[in-house]
């Protein structure tokens, strides 16, 4: 209906205290497109997206999804509004059973500040949920395998696949990675990168990664931001980022070919 | 042998109450970090209610209203306790719960008097088990306490809104980010604790009357039946409970026959089963890391 991307921030800022982590940011995300947001550690990349998911309040700056100014709103109404994170260490309920994890992502999001009304409404929404977790089983069968087990004793791949799962469940339409690849193997990497894109190309999802990675995240995105300090200092399409002076020194360990440059870790900036 | 499954029977149905407040204190401290010491509040007030009440209802329906009239007033404390600012710390919110505490105490002393409240039993007489004398209200409490215990952790196993209360004990950064309100599944685990600390004195008020002041006590033991399992487990703190209350009573009853002690024994209850309960964690946290 509107011609306003999915997912605008404007000017955002995040302050701990005197502490500032996101200073004056300003991005924006069009409906299905992949984009990554890149940097080292500690230059704020987590805040902007807790600034932006509602868990910190912004102390200044605009974040609107679908136009709509959800600024500074309670985590469930940004769920509700499409957009769900998937945080850093993936943060499952290792207790509950894989199935139970995934519903819960579908219960959170009929939560509006009281547990009864929520759970009723929950119910009252059924049977739309079940078609919703057969349909996420269909696209992930593992998790239809490991339904019935603690999803803390599933392996870390595992882990983030019920973790998106979960956001599936709430009908995300934006889906914010917050450090996909950190603590997981190369080939298990692959693996979730291959799930990512065809859950881009055919189910429409949009993607925005947040990573220290930034081979893995400028192959799989089409565009990227570079944070460092908690500010901008660059953007543009992967493949231009890529060529970039300042990117391949400081990100991508210098090397000559990208492709084959992916290091374990991501060697730090030298600012 | 007589003497002892007698004290054995008592020490099961008081243990069992301490269960239950055990429990209430577990459920609370997983889903949110806070040590509620209001606990044996709710206890005192389900066991005062109760006494007030059954004179003019029948008794089921009488511990009903009980149950949820302290339920409500859990969630209340819970709303208090856990803040209306965004971020009241566990510390913070564990004293303002001592504070309630000591306002509801204030309050029934009050409004019920400083003597003991009881009423009586329904049943007119013991069952004689092979010598052993059982009141059919211990069975009662017993009984009616594991159904409670089982209840409540099939709800949070089975039903979606108490698997919610287990993501927040889980992770409450998860629960936030899935949109749940963590500050609200307090209140609930709040009222749903409060209830069962009172049911547990709803139930066993006819066998030991409460006063004002009982809920020291019955916080003290209840928060070491909930010790017993790190105050993480639902299983342990019912378990530990029961240990509890069978350790008293057996302190008691033997601690009459040393001459000299005597009636003096009762005073010593508390702090021997306490001193029981300390070595028992002491015991299973070593076997805990040996594993």
């Amino acid at each position: 209906m509107s011609a306003a991307p999915l997912l605008e921030i404007d000017g955002l800022v995040v302050k701990y205290g005197p502490a500032v982590a996101v200073d004056g940011v300003a991005l924006s995300l069009e409906r299905g497109e992949r984009v990554a947001l890149i940097g080292p550690n500690g230059a704020g990349k987590s805040s902007l997206l807790n600034g932006v998911c509602g868990l910190v309040k912004p102390a200044s700056g605009r974040v609107l999804l679908d136009g709509r100014d959800l600024t500074g709103r309670a985590p469930g109404e940004i769920v509700r509004a499409g957009l769900t994170q998937v945080p850093e260490g993936r943060q499952v309920f290792p207790t509950l059973p894989v199935e139970a994890n995934l519903l819960l992502g579908a219960y959170g999001r009929e939560f509006r500040h009281e547990l009864v009304t929520a759970t009723l409404r929950y119910i009252g929404r059924r049977s739309e949920i079940s078609t919703r977790l057969e349909r996420v089983y269909s696209l992930m069968p593992k998790l239809h395998e490991l339904r019935e087990r603690p999803a803390g004793r599933t392996s870390g791949g595992e882990q983030q696949m019920v973790a998106i799962g979960r956001a599936l469940m709430a009908e995300t339409r934006l889906l914010a990675i917050d450090e996909l690849s950190l603590g997981l193997a190369p080939l298990v990497v692959q693996d979730l990168s291959e799930f990512l894109l065809r859950l881009n190309e055919d189910e429409g999802v949009a993607l925005l990664l947040v990573e220290q990675n930034a081979v893995l995240a400028l192959e799989l995105c089409s565009r990227a931001y570079v944070l460092e300090a908690g500010r901008l200092v660059l953007a543009g399409p992967s493949n231009e980022l890529e060529r970039n002076e300042t990117v391949r020194s400081a990100y991508l360990g210098g090397g000559l070919d990208v492709a084959e440059a992916e290091p374990d870790t991501p060697t730090e900036p030298s600012s | 042998m007589r003497e002892f499954l007698q004290l054995v029977v008592v020490g099961v149905s008081t243990g069992s109450a301490y269960a239950l407040v055990g429990i209430g204190m577990v459920l609370i401290f997983r889903t949110t970090g806070i040590v509620n010491f209001a606990q044996g509040s709710f206890a005192v007030l389900g066991g005062l209610f109760m006494v007030e009440l059954v004179d003019d209802m029948h008794g089921m329906l009488a511990g009903f209203v009980a149950v949820l009239v302290v339920g409500f007033i859990g969630s209340l404390v819970g709303f208090v306790a856990v803040g209306f600012r965004h971020r009241t710390t566990p510390l913070a919110s564990l004293i303002i719960t001592l504070g309630i505490a000591l306002l509801i105490a204030s309050l029934n002393l009050l409004a019920f008097g400083d003597r003991p409240h009881t009423y009586p039993t329904i049943f007119d007489r013991a069952w004689d088990i092979g010598g052993v004398l059982v009141q059919p209200q211990y069975v009662l409490v017993a009984g009616v306490t594991l159904l409670a215990a089982l209840l409540l952790t099939l709800g949070l196993q089975r039903t979606i809104a108490g698997q919610a209360l287990v993501a927040c004990a889980d992770s409450r950064r998860a629960a936030e980010l899935v949109g749940i309100d963590v500050r609200a599944v307090a209140v609930v685990a709040f009222a749903v604790s409060a209830g069962l600390s009172a049911l547990g004195w709803v139930l066993l008020t006819p066998v030991d009357p409460v006063n004002y002041d009982s809920d020291v006590r019955i916080a003290i033991n209840g928060f070491a039946a909930a010790a017993f399992g790190g105050l993480a487990s639902i299983r342990l703190a019912y378990l530990g409970g029961l240990v509890l209350g069978i350790a008293q009573q057996l302190v008691v009853g033997y601690a009459d026959q040393i001459p000299g002690l005597g009636q003096q024994a009762r005073q010593y209850e508390l702090a021997a089963a306490l001193v029981i309960m300390l070595v028992l964690i002491g015991w299973r946290a070593r076997h805990e890391v040996h594993e």
